[in-house]
């Protein structure tokens, strides 16, 4: 009996994974991901690649809203910026441990999404993305007014850690772990959303709105969710990433970060979740250890050439979804129903991807 | 009670009117034309019709309820469905996810059996628009005539009340358009209740399918009858063929 | 009290009206959000700081009137410039176009901040002295801000109604396609806007900082450009006379709001908050919107 159910667990990995090339060589790298401590690594490499988790989560969340919804929010760090001053807030003038506190961030981030959204995408125009811009510098300013509260400028610090108990190496060890489930969690929430019939009706809205709507859609909704279901994950990200650095600042509200998430989907491919991901990690890791301490580049140019690029990327080829839908359309539509109904389609259409 | 009445419906653009004053009204399970020279105001009044437009004055009243500034997409949920003129697929979904794009709206939802999958669902609707060997090809690959058709599975899937054809034989050869004109008249027996309203330019193939015909000109009704009422009126004929005749 | 929040009022709502018609113009003519407008009103400013300023700062050292004219023109070329190699290939994808523009108006943000550091001073007021109306003590360089900005404003409504380039604006603002079946390239249309934008926001760029702040930094493009979204969003996408009405009523409320609440000038953006979030409730047209809400 366990037999079975082993063999079924493993005939599901080898076709879902183990099969698709490009997740083949993503669980290859989580493997190496999961074995990385084995070498020893400095404490400060742990912490960068606790924030490179962070700002994956980040990314995909960000491309869940743009790359389905085709609505284009850029001020994405309003999200990560709400989590974060959330929970410092919290932290600093209450009892509540981080564990209560990083949740509350996101549900305020919920909150602020969906009155966001409502306003913004009832009606056809480009004010999401004006809006979206405009919030979180002008929360900047307020945030500068109250700094009694806020610590203006200077930011936050002081606050509590994940794991006060554990020293410092075995804490970012811990945190490091901690880190990677949260972004696996994340990013398997993210990508089964916008690869479900959700995910279905959310590229319908990217390409067609009004035949969407003529297709019985509430456009508004969808759009609405899309924004809420990706100010979760953005705000969770910013709460974590605030205790990991045991401070906060307005950075992390900054209109740098907000580009920061256009960057990492672009560079990884808009629309696939998986691509954020990568993107995250090529992105930041260059950014924060390659260009940083191997070779010393000052960080002004550093965000000037990734912005460079960027633009450049994105004026040769002007978004486009990757195919990723039909070749992923064995998740979504149950094979074998497919099968049975019509299976000399299947088998035309497996012997024309082969 | 009508399946649909408009009752002096007007739509101006600026100086220009589009829709003037024009009444009519559907009963269940007829099967009716809409023809007029370019720019008569036909696909304007699909327009009003579905709610993609607000009209100036009049109201449209579907099963007795004026629809009449409902968003579209409730105007759908209640039952009437349309296709484009110009065809709207989804380019980056295949074939099959733009019809199951319609099942997943509330109403398409709700029709659904309870022992089938959206994705049966969907795969039935692209039988019955003969679509099932394209099912997942992407939408931007898939050519003129085949579009049509996905529109249609997309529109019917929603199991309308309703149906609104906006040039449905636009672009099609001729071999298409009689595979058309069959499946049409199958629909129609298939839900002898559903109401088929059809804008088109290609008389020959129109009259074959509808009971009645609405003419509009410089959006104006000036004309409603049987087929070959209409295909005698003088009015009718002056108006297509300008007044040298 | 009262008569300073009217005088001033209307000093903030004057400038700010060339700031917006700027932002306002691209888009009604070419359905572009160009969100490096504000760095360009960033850029115009840091230009004239450049020319007029003493080393180790600047070289050239010349004098007011020749210095705006350059800097004003220079950035009328790059105006026109980024309109060519960076948004024109893109024109049809409006979320393409938001993110490249936002792209370039940072890469200006970053060299700046290469070139100069954080924090700069350093655009002095050109005119010294204040006079006095009404009984409101009043800065020369802002009556001097106030007039130009008028007078401007009035020179671009006598060209966009008057001559034939300005119609040729008015009708690809309201029908592209056809405009272009008509003859009319829009291509260097856009492009001429596109530069009449730029030097106006330069402009503005320059008189509104000497005569208030006094101080240039590289992320001061970011306001700007949510103040022209308020406005425009207010007075409705496309249409000048909003534009100019919306400039007034956000000047004034901004006025008022800094005058009730004590030091509240880092609160000032809340005022554009509050008119986009007010207007997108109950009138997402704006008052004087033109966009018909026709989907196809």
């Amino acid at each position: 009996m366990v037999t079975t159910y082993l063999r079924r667990a493993y005939t599901s990995f080898a076709t879902h994974i183990y099969d698709v090339p490009p997740r083949r060589l993503a669980f290859m790298f989580l493997l190496l991901f999961l074995a990385f401590p084995a070498t020893n690594p400095p404490q400060y490499i742990l912490l960068i690649l606790v924030i490179v988790n962070m700002m994956a989560i980040f990314a995909a969340s960000w491309d869940l809203l743009v790359g389905r919804t085709g609505q284009m929010s850029l001020g994405h760090a309003l999200f990560f910026g709400i989590g974060a001053y959330t929970t410092a807030l919290l932290n600093v003038f209450t009892d509540l441990p981080l564990w209560a506190t990083i949740p509350i961030g996101m549900l305020l981030s919920f909150v602020t999404a969906v009155a966001v959204g409502y306003v913004t995408l009832r009606v056809k125009g480009p004010y999401l993305a004006l809006v979206s811009l405009a919030f979180p510098i002008i929360l900047i300013g307020a945030i500068f007014y109250f700094k009694d509260v806020t610590g203006g400028e200077r930011g936050i610090s002081g606050l509590p850690r994940f794991f006060p108990y554990l020293g410092l190496y075995e804490q970012r060890l811990a945190e490091f772990y901690f880190s990677l489930i949260l972004l696996l969690v994340s990013a398997v929430i993210l990508y089964k959303i916008a690869y479900s019939h959700t995910g279905i009706v959310m590229i319908s809205i990217l390409d067609d709105e009004v035949a969407s709507k003529g297709c019985g859609i509430n456009v508004t909704k969808y759009k609405v969710m899309a924004l809420a279901i990706s100010s979760i994950f953005a705000s969770l990200a910013g709460g974590v990433y605030v205790h990991i650095l045991q401070s906060v600042s307005v950075g992390t509200l900054s209109v740098d970060l907000s580009f920061m998430a256009v960057i990492m989907t672009i560079f990884g491919g808009l629309g696939t979740i998986y691509g954020p991901l990568a993107g995250a990690f090529v992105i930041q890791l260059l950014d924060r250890y390659v260009l940083n301490d191997l070779i010393v580049v000052p960080s002004t140019w550093r965000l000037l050439i990734y912005i460079i690029v960027v633009i450049i990327l994105v004026i040769k080829w002007p978004r486009g979804i990757a195919r990723f839908v039909t070749d992923q359309l064995g998740d979504i539509s149950k094979a074998r129903e497919i099968e049975e109904r019509g299976s000399h389609i299947w088998k035309k259409y497996k012997k024309k991807k082969k | 009670m009508y399946l649909l009445e408009v009752e002096n419906l007007t739509k101006r653009f600026g100086g220009l009117t589009a829709v003037n004053n024009v009444s009519f009204h559907i009963d269940e399970g007829e099967v009716v034309g809409l023809i007029g020279p370019n720019g008569a105001g036909k696909t304007t009044l699909f327009h009003l019709m579905s709610g993609f437009l607000k009209p100036d004055s009049g109201t449209v009243k579907f099963k007795g309820e004026n629809i009449v500034g409902l968003a579209p997409h409730k105007i759908v949920n209640k039952g009437i469905a349309r296709t484009h003129q110009i065809v709207r697929p989804f380019r980056h979904l295949p074939v099959i996810a733009n019809v199951m794009v319609s099942l997943k709206s509330p109403r398409g939802n709700k029709k659904i059996e309870w022992i089938k999958t959206i994705e049966r669902k969907a795969l039935d609707m692209l039988e019955n628009v003969g679509l099932t060997e394209l099912m997942l090809e992407p939408a931007e690959n898939v050519g003129h005539g085949d579009l049509k058709r996905l529109e249609m599975a997309r529109a019917l899937a929603l199991e309308p009340d309703l149906l609104l054809l906006d040039e449905p034989f636009g672009g099609l050869n001729p071999l298409e358009t009689d595979f058309l004109t069959k499946s049409i008249q199958r629909i129609h027996l298939d839900h002898p209740t559903r109401g088929i309203v059809i804008v088109e330019h290609k008389l020959y193939a129109l009259m074959k399918i509808v009971k009645r015909v609405i003419v509009l000109h410089e959006g104006e009704k000036i004309a409603e009858g049987k087929p070959e009422e209409i295909a005698k009126n003088k009015k009718v004929m002056e108006v297509y063929m300008g007044k040298a005749m | 009290m009262l008569e300073e929040i009217i005088i001033h009022g209307a000093i903030t709502g004057g400038t700010l009206a060339l700031l917006a018609i700027g932002f306002s113009l691209i888009y009604g003519v070419s359905e572009v959000v160009n969100m490096a407008h504000g760095a360009i009103y960033m850029l115009g400013t840091y230009f004239y700081f450049i020319l007029t300023a003493p080393p180790p700062y600047g070289t050239f050292q010349l004098d007011v009137i020749p210095a705006i004219i350059i800097a004003v023109g220079l950035s009328a070329i790059l105006g026109a410039i980024i309109y060519r190699f960076t948004i024109d290939p893109i024109i049809e994808d409006l979320v393409a176009v938001l993110v490249v523009t936002v792209g370039v108006a940072i890469v200006i943000q970053q060299l700046l901040l290469i070139r100069f550091g954080a924090f700069f001073r350093g655009v002095p007021n050109y005119v010294e002295g204040f006079r006095t109306i009404l009984g409101v003590k009043v800065t020369n360089s802002h009556l001097l801000a106030f007039t130009v900005s008028v007078i401007l404003f009035l020179c671009l409504w006598l060209f966009i109604t008057k001559t034939k380039i300005g119609t040729a604006m008015r009708a690809v603002s309201q029908d592209r396609e056809v405009t272009m079946l008509m003859g009319v390239n829009t291509v260097r249309l856009t492009m001429l806007t596109m530069s009449i934008s730029s030097s106006i926001a330069a402009l503005a760029g320059i008189l509104i900082t000497a005569s208030t702040t006094g101080v240039a930094h590289p992320t001061m493009w970011q306001t700007p450009l949510y103040m022209s979204f308020a406005i425009v969003i207010l007075g409705g996408l496309g249409s000048i006379k909003g534009t100019l009405i919306g400039a007034f009523i956000v000047g004034y409320a901004e006025n008022i709001f800094v005058y009730s609440v004590p030091g509240g000038s880092y609160l000032k953006g809340m005022v554009a908050l509050a008119v986009m979030t007010t207007v997108l409730l109950v009138r997402p047209k704006g008052l004087f919107g033109k966009r018909v809400e026709l989907e196809d």
